[in-house]
C-alpha cells in the first residue's frame, strides 16, 4: 500500500523546527565529539612516540670507538720488549684512526680454559672486549704475533665500507680449503655480514677476523667455546672447531663473508700454509708470524724484528 | 535508492502528512492508554499492527532522500525515538507546545486520532526492535560461532599468531606396531588440538614422527622435532608462536586462550632465574669475568619481549612435552645448534632423553642461551598426572581439578601405566567440567522427564 509520506513525520511527531534545532545541537555534539577524539588520538600518538624513544635503544656515548682491536698477549712466556713492541704497533694505529685497543691477559682465562690448548683463550677474549665496549661496533682481532704494516690503512675504508666489502667477499667458495663441499653463500648481503674471515692454504684461520657486535656475536662466539668442543681433541683446537662450526651450522655461514687472505690476514715468508697469493707483500694492511710460537726452530722475536724496523722508519718518515 | 514516492514538501524531511494516509488513522480506538505496553491485550493484533509489521518486513520503502546525509540520517533516527517520550510526558501535564500547538489547530478532530496514531507508532517501534533482537538472535545462534572463529582466525583477532604443532604417529612405520589403542588414543589427541584451535583460530600441525633411516643412521632419534619445527616455520610465515605438544597430552580448557592464559602476563607468571626451581642444580648465573652484564645477571635483561623459548620443568629438569618456541633469529640458531655430531657423538651414550638433555646441555654450558629462555610454573602448560613424577598429589607437579588446570601431559604413561585409560579418563573429566548450558538443561529436561515419567506410570497403575 502506498502512503504519501513516511507515517512517523506527523505533526504530533516532534515538529519539525524543533526537530531541526535539535539536530543543530547534537551536530554540534558530534563536531566536538570527534574533534576531542582526533586531539586525544593525536595526543596519544606523541605521547607513545616519546615512550618509544626513550625506552629504545641507549644512545652511544660521544667518543665511542667504533672498531676495537683485539689481542691477547701471552706476557709469561714472552718478553716485556717484544709485547711493547706489538702494543706499541698496535696503539699507533689506533690512534690515527680514532679507534682503541683491548689487550686481554692469557693468564685471566687460564683458569676458564683448564686443559685446553692456550689458543683457545681468543674466544673469551672477544667476548670480554665486547663485554668492556658495549657501544663499540666492531671488534677486530689479530693475532698477537703479528704487526699492522700499513698504518694509513683505516680499517673502514680498508675492508667494512659496504662497498668495499661487497667488491671483496668471495661467494661460492669452499669455506674450508681446498675442496669442501660447503660453500660461501652466493646470496649473502654485505649489511648481513657479522664476521670478516680469511682463510689460509688449510682452515679458516682465526688469527684474524672482524666481529660485529650484536646477538650474533654471542652466539657464535659461545657455541664455539663449547667445552665439548674444547675437549674434543681437534688438533688444532679452536681453528678446527671454526671449520667445524662453519660447515655444519648454515645460521653461522649465512652471517659469514670469505675474504681474500692478504686484506688482513697476510702470512710471513717462513710461515706455513699461506693461501694462494696469501704471503706477505710489501705494502699490505698485516703481517702475522703463524707458527712462530709453536714451532720450536722458530724464534718471533726474532722474526719480527726486521718488520718492526721498518715499521718505525715508516712512522718517522710521516 | 528509488523514490517509490514522491518527497515530503517540508524540507527537514517530514511533519505534515494528510490522515486519513497514515497506517493508524482508520482504525485507532480512542485508547488513552498508549503507554501500556501492549493495548490490545496479550494477543492483541490489530489491524494497525499487522498493517506495521507487514511494512516493516518490506522493509523501509520510502524516505526522502533529499537530506540523505550522515547526520540527516541519522537525525533522523534518533529524533525518531523522541515524539512518545515528548507525547507521554507533556500531554498528561497540560503542557503543549507552542508549535505543537499551532500545528493541532489545522488538524483539528486530533486527540482520538493523535493518541492512536502514536500508539501504532511506538508498537511499531516495539515490534521493530523486537524483529531485530529476534534476528540478531537468530543470527547469533546460527552464525555467531563462525563469526567470533573467523574474526579470531583473522589478523585482526591474533589466532594467526600461533601454530600447535602435535607429534604423532611416534616411531611408527617399522619400529612399532600400532594397535587399537594407540589410534584410539592418536585420533582423539589430534581431535582435541583440532577442537581447541578452532575455538581460538589457531592453527594445528600435525607431524609425522615417523622413524626414519636417516636419523637412526646418524643417531638422530627423536632429533627430528627440531627439523619439524623448522619446517612448520617456513610452513605457516605468518605465525609468531609455535606450540610444540607430545601426542600424550590433554587440553583441559577449551576456554582459555593463549594469549589471556599466558602471552599477554608473560611478565607476571613467568621466572628467567633457573635458580627459583632447579632440579638439574645448574649453576646460574654464569660468572665468568668475560661475560656482558645481561648474560651475568640471574633474569637476563628482564624484559618480556625477549623470550622467544617458553617452557616449564618438572621433577626431572626441562620438559619438553609442551612449549612455547618463537619465530625469531635466536631460534633458528638455537635450533641449528641443538644438534651437532662432535657433541651428540660423545654424548649419546649420556644423552638417554636426547634433545631435551641436549638443550640443557646448551642452556647449561652456553650464556647466549640463557638470556631468551623462560620457564613458566609447570602447571601452566604442563600438569602431570599422579604417577608421573612421584604418586603423591604435589600442587606443583599435578593436575588440580579446582584450579582447572589448562593441559594434563601423560609423561611417561608408556613406561608402564596405560596410556589410552589416562586420556580417556581426562577427556571424559574435561567434558564433565565444560559442560555447556545447552548441556546442562538437556541433562535437568532429562531428569524432569525421568521423574515425572515413572509418576505418570505409577498413575496409570494405580
Amino acid at each position: 500500500m502506498q502512503f504519501a509520506l513516511p507515517p512517523r513525520k506527523t505533526p504530533i511527531a516532534p515538529p519539525y523546527a524543533r526537530s531541526s534545532r535539535f539536530s543543530l545541537q547534537r551536530r554540534k555534539q558530534f563536531k566536538a565529539v570527534a574533534i576531542l577524539s582526533f586531539a586525544l588520538l593525536v595526543v596519544f600518538f606523541l605521547l607513545s612516540q616519546l615512550f618509544y624513544t626513550s625506552t629504545g635503544t641507549a644512545a652511544v656515548p660521544v667518543g665511542t670507538p667504533d672498531v676495537v682491536i683485539v689481542t691477547v698477549l701471552d706476557r709469561v712466556r714472552f718478553s716485556e720488549g717484544y709485547t711493547q713492541k706489538i702494543v706499541k704497533n698496535r696503539e699507533d694505529y689506533a690512534k690515527r684512526h680514532g679507534y682503541t685497543n683491548f689487550f686481554a691477559n692469557l693468564s685471566d682465562y687460564e683458569t676458564t680454559l683448564g686443559d685446553a690448548p692456550k689458543s683457545w683463550a681468543v674466544v673469551p677474549a672477544v667476548r670480554h672486549a665486547m663485554a668492556s665496549h658495549p657501544y663499540s661496533q666492531y671488534f677486530f682481532h689479530l693475532d698477537a704475533h703479528a704487526l699492522i704494516m700499513n698504518p694509513i690503512k683505516s680499517l673502514d675504508s680498508h675492508v667494512l665500507e659496504k662497498s668495499r666489502l661487497e667488491s671483496l667477499m668471495r661467494k661460492d667458495v669452499p669455506v674450508v680449503p681446498p675442496d669442501s663441499i660447503i660453500k660461501t653463500f652466493s646470496h649473502i648481503q654485505p649489511q648481513d655480514v657479522d664476521i670478516i674471515i680469511t682463510t689460509d692454504n688449510e682452515d679458516m684461520s682465526p688469527g684474524s677476523f672482524v666481529l660485529r657486535q650484536g646477538e650474533f656475536a654471542k652466539f657464535f662466539l659461545d657455541f664455539w667455546f663449547d667445552p665439548l668442543y674444547r675437549t674434543y681433541n681437534f688438533a688444532k683446537a679452536e681453528t678446527h672447531v671454526l671449520d667445524h662450526i662453519v660447515q655444519w651450522h648454515p645460521t653461522i655461514l649465512a652471517r659469514l663473508a670469505l675474504i681474500p687472505q692478504r686484506v688482513i690476514n697476510a702470512y710471513s715468508k717462513d710461515s706455513s700454509a699461506a693461501g694462494a697469493d696469501g704471503t706477505y707483500k710489501e705494502g699490505d694492511f698485516v703481517i702475522r708470524f703463524v707458527g712462530c710460537d709453536t714451532d720450536t726452530k722458530r724464534n718471533c722475536e726474532k722474526e719480527m724484528d726486521p718488520f718492526y724496523r721498518s715499521w718505525v722508519g715508516k712512522t718517522k718518515i710521516e | 535508492m528509488s523514490l517509490s514516492r514522491s518527497p515530503s514538501p517540508h524540507p527537514a524531511g517530514g511533519g505534515w502528512t494528510s490522515p486519513g494516509l497514515t497506517p493508524g488513522s482508520g482504525s485507532s480506538t480512542p485508547h488513552s492508554g498508549f503507554l501500556t505496553p501492549n493495548p490490545l491485550g496479550a494477543s492483541g493484533i490489530s489491524w494497525a499492527a499487522a498493517k506495521a509489521k507487514s511494512d516493516e518486513v518490506r522493509g523501509y520503502p520510502s524516505f526522502s532522500t533529499r537530506n540523505s546525509g550522515f547526520f540527516s540520517r541519522s537525525r533522523r533516527q534518533l529524533s525518531a525515538t523522541l515524539p512518545s517520550f515528548r507525547l507521554g510526558s507533556g500531554s498528561p501535564n497540560g503542557y503543549v507546545d507552542k508549535d505543537e500547538f499551532g500545528r493541532g489547530r489545522h488538524i483539528s478532530p486530533a486527540t482520538g486520532w493523535r493518541f492512536g496514531f502514536g500508539r501504532s507508532l511506538l508498537r511499531r517501534r516495539r515490534s521493530r526492535l523486537f524483529f531485530t533482537l529476534i534476528l540478531l538472535l537468530v543470527g547469533y545462534l546460527f552464525f555467531g560461532g563462525s563469526i567470533i572463529q573467523n574474526y579470531r582466525r583473522s589478523p585482526l583477532g591474533g589466532g594467526r599468531k600461533f601454530v600447535i604443532i602435535l607429534e604423532s604417529n611416534i616411531e611408527g612405520g617399522v619400529m612399532e606396531w600400532k594397535g587399537a589403542r594407540e589410534w584410539a588414543l592418536e585420533r582423539n589427541s589430534v581431535w582435541n588440538k583440532n577442537r581447541y584451535a578452532n575455538e581460538w583460530g589457531y592453527e594445528v600441525e600435525v607431524v609425522n614422527m615417523l622413524a626414519k633411516k636417516r636419523y637412526s643412521h646418524e643417531w638422530r632419534e627423536s632429533w627430528e622435532k627440531v627439523d619439524l619445527i623448522r619446517e612448520t616455520m617456513r610452513k605457516h610465515p605468518e605465525a609468531e608462536w609455535f606450540w610444540w605438544l607430545d601426542l600424550n597430552t590433554w587440553i583441559m580448557e577449551y576456554s582459555y586462550s593463549l594469549q589471556e592464559h599466558l602471552f599477554d602476563r608473560l611478565d607476571e607468571i613467568v621466572y628467567r632465574d633457573i635458580s627459583v626451581y632447579n632440579p638439574l642444580n645448574i649453576t646460574h648465573p654464569p660468572r665468568e669475568v668475560y661475560l656482558d652484564e645481561v648474560s651475568r645477571s640471574p633474569n637476563g635483561d628482564g624484559d618480556a619481549s625477549s623470550i622467544q623459548l617458553l617452557l616449564s620443568q618438572d621433577c626431572g629438569g626441562f620438559n619438553l612435552g609442551s612449549f612455547f618456541i618463537k619465530r625469531s633469529l635466536w631460534s633458528d640458531r638455537l635450533l641449528d645448534s641443538w644438534w651437532d655430531p662432535v657433541m651428540y657423538e660423545q654424548k649419546h651414550m649420556e644423552w638417554e632423553h636426547k634433545e631435551q638433555d641436549a638443550l640443557e646441555y646448551l642452556y647449561e654450558t652456553q650464556p647466549w642461551v640463557r638470556n631468551q629462555v623462560a620457564f613458566l610454573p609447570q602447571r601452566y602448560i604442563n600438569s602431570f598426572p599422579p604417577g608421573a613424577c612421584g604418586n603423591e598429589n604435589d600442587p606443583t607437579v599435578h593436575y588440580q581439578e579446582a584450579d582447572r588446570d589448562f593441559i594434563v601431559n601423560m609423561a611417561g604413561c608408556q613406561f608402564g601405566r596405560d596410556c589410552w585409560a589416562e586420556m580417556y579418563q581426562y577427556r571424559e573429566y574435561s567434558k564433565q567440567l565444560n559442560k555447556t548450558w545447552w548441556d546442562r538443561m538437556k541433562e535437568r529436561l532429562n531428569g524432569y522427564y525421568e521423574k515425572f515419567y515413572p509418576a505418570e506410570q505409577e498413575e496409570q497403575e494405580q
